[in-house]
């Protein structure tokens, strides 16, 4: 090694050194904005949900808090009205992730044709995603309504007696579950799109040469390729219908007789509407949980770097 | 390549999917209320007309919705970009320990369900006196979409070469110069891509603006729609027609930013 290498060498170290001092000043003035955000929008109300959640506290009442430990949790694991929230937002679960999933998938796979205008398709896909949910779920109330709704035109054109959609729980559900699908599919369309178009089109190539069917090509080039980008979508969308509240809230309100309650209405309407700050809390605790599990996934893998 | 019938069954299926029910909203608003009254249902508007507009702007204030909508998404993408462009520039370009462990919580902390949240954020912007003030909803609108933004800038600032900035700084400009000067600029697609999924996020939040923002004042666009309800009637021209009114800003947005949105989308895909 020679003499001047060395010395630029120790140069750069001697820099590294000064230039670490600063820049671990600058790294704590450039994460400031951002740490004090987090800090008051969600560090303390974080901690402030789990406190609360111990106390028995109304806004209606006029003595103050009283520390009342697991009782809310208690209370909480025996209302029916919490076991009925938490079975509707897991149903509402499982009927829509797969089926925003498989719907998602068509729609890719429909969309990555080579299209002569391809904005229209893009646009076709990207309008869904940008429509606020709250907007999605008023559009599908009119969709589903029992006089009036389009719906119930051509059932009515096809030979069959009109439903009232809205007023009867099943249907509710399944009104319920085709607007979230729909409004939901476009997001994890465009996140698999762009899976698909890191496929090397050789791969292709190569297996039509060998022979393989469509149907192979699918299954054994295609979806394979696609596994990290469907997790991707899979978790996110698990995350946001574990907390659904803006579609079930425009299409039923939580009705009929609360049976499309999800436990982010049920927390809103105890803790808000109610102002039962102490059970709301210990809900929203319950809500976290749920919900933690599920991006718990997703943070292993952004941790690990395999995002 | 596909033959011609089963192209056109696809493009059937993406158009119809994408715009039907943007389409039967922009033809009921068009519709009078007796026309509405019909059954069977008409599918076209046989006396189309602009009087629901009229009724849209004038049985409530749409334009004060539009305007609360408007603020409250560009305050807070202007908050959200300014956190997030700093968190971003330190875990990208400085010599941070544990940055992974940095950015996994920055990211974890944000995806808290709103719900959760809502209980003590009412009581917090009850104690700061914010309630149904736009700074009840900025605040947790930025950090919402701060994780997208801060990993959308985050890529972009990746592309700058060192080199470039470097130089600067060999000119006599300081790290933070170099940052607003150099690495800000040459990376404004990126900021331009986080700044339109940060205003769509905002512009279609619902749960805390009903909960945090409901006087009637300073309700933004979907809550003030859903609660165009009167006390036993739900106007459905009218609504059509305010709907329609607060879906074209949003979707001459996206027409215009459509790649944008997209690669947005991609890198940092944080909504459903």
């Amino acid at each position: 090694m020679s003499v001047r290498t060395l010395f630029s060498r120790q140069q750069d170290g001697l820099r590294n050194r000064l230039g670490d001092i600063s820049e671990a000043s600058l790294a704590f003035w450039l994460l400031l904005p951002a740490t004090l955000l987090l800090g008051l929008i969600v560090v303390y109300p974080v901690a402030k949900v789990i406190h609360d959640s111990l106390y028995s506290i109304s806004l209606f009442s006029e003595s103050g808090p009283v520390f009342i430990g697991l009782a809310n949790y208690a209370d909480a694991l025996r209302d029916p009205d919490v076991w009925r929230a938490v079975r509707f937002t897991l149903a509402l679960c499982i009927v829509t992730v797969p089926g925003a999933l498989l719907v998602g998938l068509v729609l890719a796979l429909l969309a990555n044709r080579e299209w002569k205008w391809r904005w229209p398709v893009r646009l076709a896909l990207l309008l869904p995603w940008a429509l606020p949910l709250a907007f999605s779920g008023m559009i599908f109330a009119w969709f589903f309504n029992t006089e009036y709704g389009v719906v119930n035109d051509l059932l009515r054109r096809a030979g069959f007696a009109p439903i009232s959609f809205l007023l009867i729980p099943q249907w509710g559900f399944l009104a319920i579950c085709i607007a979230t699908i729909w409004k939901t599919s476009s997001f994890v369309a465009l996140i698999l799109l762009a899976g698909l178009q890191t496929i090397p089109r050789s791969l292709y190539e190569a297996a039509e040469l060998e022979g393989a069917s469509r149907w192979q090509i699918f299954r054994h080039v295609t979806l394979p390729l696609l596994v990290p980008a469907l997790m991707v979508a899979l978790i996110f969308r698990t995350i946001s219908a574990l907390q659904s509240f803006d579609i079930p809230y425009a299409m039923t309100q939580g009705g009929p007789a609360r049976y499309t309650e999800t436990l982010s209405i049920l927390i809103n309407t105890t803790a808000i509407e109610y102002m039962d700050v102490g059970y709301g809390s210990a809900l929203a605790v319950l809500l976290f949980v749920l919900s933690m599990a599920a991006s718990s996934l997703y943070l292993r893998k952004l941790y690990k770097g395999t995002l | 390549m596909l033959k011609l019938p089963l192209r056109w069954i696809a493009a059937a299926v993406l158009l119809i999917n994408g715009f039907f029910p943007a389409l039967w909203i922009l033809l009921t608003s068009f519709k009078s209320d007796i026309e509405l009254a019909q059954t069977p249902i008409t599918w076209l508007p046989q006396n189309p007309g602009l009087g629901n507009y009229i009724h849209a702007f004038s049985d409530q204030p749409l334009l004060l919705f539009l305007g609360n909508s408007f603020a409250v998404a560009l305050l807070s993408t202007l908050l959200t970009l300014f956190a997030a462009t700093g968190a971003a520039y330190a875990l990208t370009r400085l010599h941070l320990r544990h940055r992974g462990l940095i950015l996994t919580l920055l990211v974890a902390v944000a995806m808290f369900p709103p719900a959760t949240l809502l209980v003590p954020l009412f009581e917090i912007m009850r104690g700061l006196g914010l309630i149904n003030t736009y700074g009840a909803l900025i605040l947790p609108y930025a950090v919402q979409s701060l994780p997208v933004c801060t990993l959308v800038l985050a890529s972009f600032f990746q592309q700058v070469p060192k080199d470039i900035e470097n130089a600067a700084m060999l000119d006599g400009c300081t790290r933070l110069q170099a940052l607003y000067r150099i690495v800000l600029p040459l990376s404004a697609p990126g900021v331009f891509t986080a700044g339109i999924l940060a205003f769509v996020n905002a512009w279609d939040e619902f749960l805390l603006a009903l909960a945090l923002n409901a006087a009637p004042g300073s309700r933004t666009l979907p809550v003030g729609i859903l609660l165009y309800q009167g006390e036993f009637t739900f106007p459905w021209p009218v609504i059509s027609a305010a709907l329609v009114v607060a879906i074209v800003p949003l979707a001459i947005l996206i027409i215009v930013f459509q790649e944008r949105v997209i690669s947005g989308l991609t890198t940092g895909g944080i909504k459903g």
